[in-house]
């Protein structure tokens, strides 16, 4: 029998006998500042209406909500008759959320307000390939370096973008621990330094979940609820937004479709091997070193480096030979996509990645197959077309992922009385299992110095 | 040199090569009539006027009439009143350097929502989107600047030295950017050097920020600062508290060249090419103009200057000779009679 309502299993304080004040009024609490926070509601009038809670009871919440400086009432609305109403708007600016994407070859670091609005952002080269300590150290120095930018860094959450896909059953409110996303993860508890070194609940999602999202808020799914997100790189993979949310599936991996064999003439691979950027690159270095290509030749000749956007550029200028490798692996992406579309009927499809950003050959490839390929129900009003927001969907869609994780009602109902997620039980909980652990086991969990 | 940062939105840089105009392409502009208009942060440096004159001479080969020239004198309320009287205007394309981040965001958006094409150089206020909201940033290799101005200072600096790091603190892509990299490299090729940061807000606190530093470090050897005006103005400061502390910092100004010539208190300077980074604004505002597609961000490579070779990075950079101090304390002309 536990002796506290913490120690309890699921983290939630036990619920008997007369509730208290705070567990009254936490439900409503949360109803109004999420009306508010994705404004449902502006006025006292709409919220009294969308809540169907009484004139006092508004009253009194936004009372505390404003007290927690959750709410902001001090602007004026449009009259429609009589005096003008005061707005009620969320106060985005309450706390910031700092944000990253790990990528195969950069790393990428923002802060976003708690509307999810990016306010800063920094990218810069980094191997994935290097000990996860060692990136977890510039992860860390990088957010420092942002948070000291900030005037009043009030952290509320940490969300992080991840090249691979993240296990998850669905029920967590946030990372209680380092899942095994890539090889090596294991052995280093990421989250937990993270939580260390900042005091902030943590969110990851895969780099693909991430774009989806940034894409769908901020880029090119604005307006639209069902879309479709493939990013082509070294590996391929795809989001599906659906009715404005991410389909997440039953463990978190949603969208491998790079595993997806697929046949070129005798030959059969995944997608992946057999149109992703390692292949573009490998072909065009084959291409060079025949003949075939004069520009990749030359560039050869000049003892640069032939990586797929060298192929890309080369396609651009006019190159035959890499016209031919990237329309080879637009047509293979769109045979694969085309399969999607039919079984989920999008609204759009997105295709991201610096190939597929820069590049008109592989996008006009994959069309082609896509509506080739399609119902014509499906492709009537399907729009399909490249990602403009480059890596910053995925600092974005991060920001997105931890303001729903911080504000979905079974999250915020247990934080909202204190204004501050850290007041979380089981955030609480969290932690004082990463101590208890950081004291049996030393100082192997200190986080990196910076 | 290759280029070593990622651009605003994580881009790969693409090399000014990538915008180059052919003849044929001039002749085409030539006869389509068009007409653009430019917005600079200010007109009175010389950066400014050679990224200017780059731009106009560019444009002047293809035929485009440069309809307006606006100095924003550092303003962002002049610089949205300059756009919006601009998009009235309507023409072809603007070039502009964005003087802040989120204050000029919107009406930097609405330039390209007025059917304008836009092509920004430097800076980009966060949350407009290249293809969308403009066409590409041109800027230098900032993240390279930084490693360059850190290289330059190292050798400078003694075992276990103390370095101060002057930034600025306002949300701007390039500054952050050298600021990010310069204390980057030394973290991991001078693990023994101890950084002490100060960022100054307006170029009139420079000389208070310098101050309240050297007092709180009286150790310091070494001073990074990340452009050239505000280290001219520390260095002044320096000076007059009797100070000797080995500096670095970006862009050869003509104050700068002097300092670097007599290696003192300038040791290494980070330069950037305003006259190529203003012909290539100019060939991207072409190349979009004619229906292609151009590069996100076009990044030019900093060219890392010492005393032994400021002077032809001077002519590179300037296009003009070195300033007269400059050869002489160089020895490359006679005392002044």
């Amino acid at each position: 029998m536990p002796t506290t309502a913490t120690a309890q299993t699921d983290g939630y304080p036990r619920r008997k006998g007369r509730p208290r004040v705070s567990e009254t009024a936490a439900p409503s609490l949360v109803d109004i500042l999420n009306l508010v926070r994705t404004e449902q509601a502006t006025t006292r009038q709409e919220i009294e209406r969308h809540s169907e809670l009484g004139r006092a009871v508004v009253a009194d919440r936004l009372g505390t909500l404003g007290e927690l400086g959750l709410i902001d009432e001090s602007e004026l609305g449009t009259p429609t008759g009589g005096r003008a109403p005061r707005l009620v708007r969320f106060a985005a600016d309450r706390g910031r959320i700092l944000v990253a994407t790990l990528d195969q070859t950069a790393i990428g670091v923002g802060v976003a307000d708690l509307a999810g609005s990016l306010l800063m952002e920094h990218h810069e080269a980094a191997e994935l390939a290097q000990p996860v300590s060692a990136l977890a150290e510039r992860l860390i120095t990088l957010f420092r370096w942002i948070l000291e930018r900030q005037a009043d860094p009030q952290l509320y959450g940490i969300s992080i973008s991840v090249p691979g896909a993240v296990p998850d059953g669905g029920e967590a409110l946030f990372q209680r621990s380092t899942p095994g996303v890539l090889p090596g993860w294991e052995s280093f508890p990421l989250v937990e330094t993270l939580i260390a070194a900042f005091d902030a609940p943590v969110w990851l999602r895969s780099s693909v979940e991430t774009m989806t999202m940034g894409e769908l808020h901020a880029g090119a799914g604005g307006g639209r609820n069902t879309m479709l997100f493939v990013k082509v790189g070294k590996r391929i993979g795809a989001g599906l937004a659906n009715d404005g949310a991410l389909f997440r599936g039953a463990q978190g991996a949603v969208g491998l479709i790079g595993s997806v064999p697929v046949t070129v003439g005798d030959r059969t691979g995944t997608l992946e091997a057999m149109a992703g950027s390692d292949h573009i690159a490998q072909d065009g270095k084959v291409a060079a070193e025949h003949g075939a290509s004069p520009i990749l030749a030359e560039h050869m000749r000049r003892g640069s480096e032939i990586t797929a956007l060298e192929v890309a550029q080369a396609a651009q200028m006019g190159d035959a030979a890499a016209i031919d490798i990237l329309a080879q692996s637009g047509r293979l992406i769109g045979q694969v996509v085309a399969t999607l579309a039919n079984m989920l009927n999008p609204a759009l499809i997105v295709l991201s990645g610096s190939i597929a950003q820069t590049n008109d050959i592989l996008l006009a490839a994959a069309r082609e197959a896509i509506y080739g390929a399609c119902h014509p129900l499906v492709s009537r009003d399907l729009q399909i077309i490249r990602s403009q927001m480059g890596s910053s969907s995925g600092l974005v869609g991060a920001a997105i992922v931890a303001t729903e994780g911080l504000f979905a009602p079974a999250m915020l109902r247990d934080w909202i009385m204190a204004g501050r997620p850290q007041a979380h039980p089981l955030f609480q909980q969290v932690k004082d299992e990463i101590a208890r652990r950081k004291t049996m086991e030393g100082n192997s969990l200190r986080p990196p110095d910076v | 040199m290759a280029i070593t940062g990622l651009g605003p939105h994580g881009e790969r840089a693409s090399a000014p090569e990538r915008v180059l105009l052919l003849p044929e392409d001039m002749a085409r502009a030539r006869a389509s009539g068009f007409r653009v208009a430019i917005v600079l942060h200010t007109l009175a440096s010389d950066w400014a006027k050679q990224q200017l004159s780059g731009i106009v001479g560019m444009l002047g080969n293809c035929g485009v009439a440069v309809i307006d020239v606006v100095d924003c004198a550092f303003t962002p309320e002049v610089q949205i009143e300059a756009l919006e009287r601009l998009i009235g205007e309507a023409p072809n394309a603007i070039i502009s350097l964005p003087v802040a981040n989120s204050k000029v965001a919107a009406a930097h958006a609405r330039v390209a929502a007025a059917g304008i094409k836009l092509v920004l150089l430097d800076n980009v206020p966060t949350g407009l989107l290249p293809g969308k909201d403009y066409i590409s940033l041109v800027s230098a290799d900032n993240f390279g600047l930084g490693k360059i101005a850190a290289e330059g200072l190292s050798p400078h600096l003694p075992d276990g030295a103390e370095v101060g790091v002057l930034g600025y603190d306002a949300d701007f892509f390039a500054t952050n950017e050298r600021e990010i990299a310069f204390v980057k490299w030394m973290q991991i090729n001078r693990p023994d050097v101890t950084l002490r940061m100060r960022r100054f807000p307006a170029l009139s606190e420079v000389a208070k920020t310098t101050r309240n530093l050297a007092e709180a470090h009286p150790g310091l050897a070494g001073l990074f600062v990340v452009w050239d005006t505000p280290a001219m103005t520390a260095a002044q400061v320096l000076e007059t508290m009797g100070r000797r502390i080995s500096m670095a910092t970006v862009d050869l100004g003509q104050e700068a060249a002097i300092g670097l010539a007599a290696s003192e208190p300038l040791v290494a300077i980070a330069a950037q090419q305003p006259f190529r980074q203003g012909e290539t604004a100019a060939s991207i505002v072409v190349t979009a103009l004619l229906g292609r597609l151009a590069p996100a961000w076009v990044a030019l490579p900093g060219l890392a200057v010492t005393a032994r070779n400021v002077v032809e990075c001077f002519q590179t950079v300037w296009r003009m000779p070195a300033p007269r101090e400059v050869l002489r304390k160089l020895s490359l002309v006679g005392p002044e009679k």
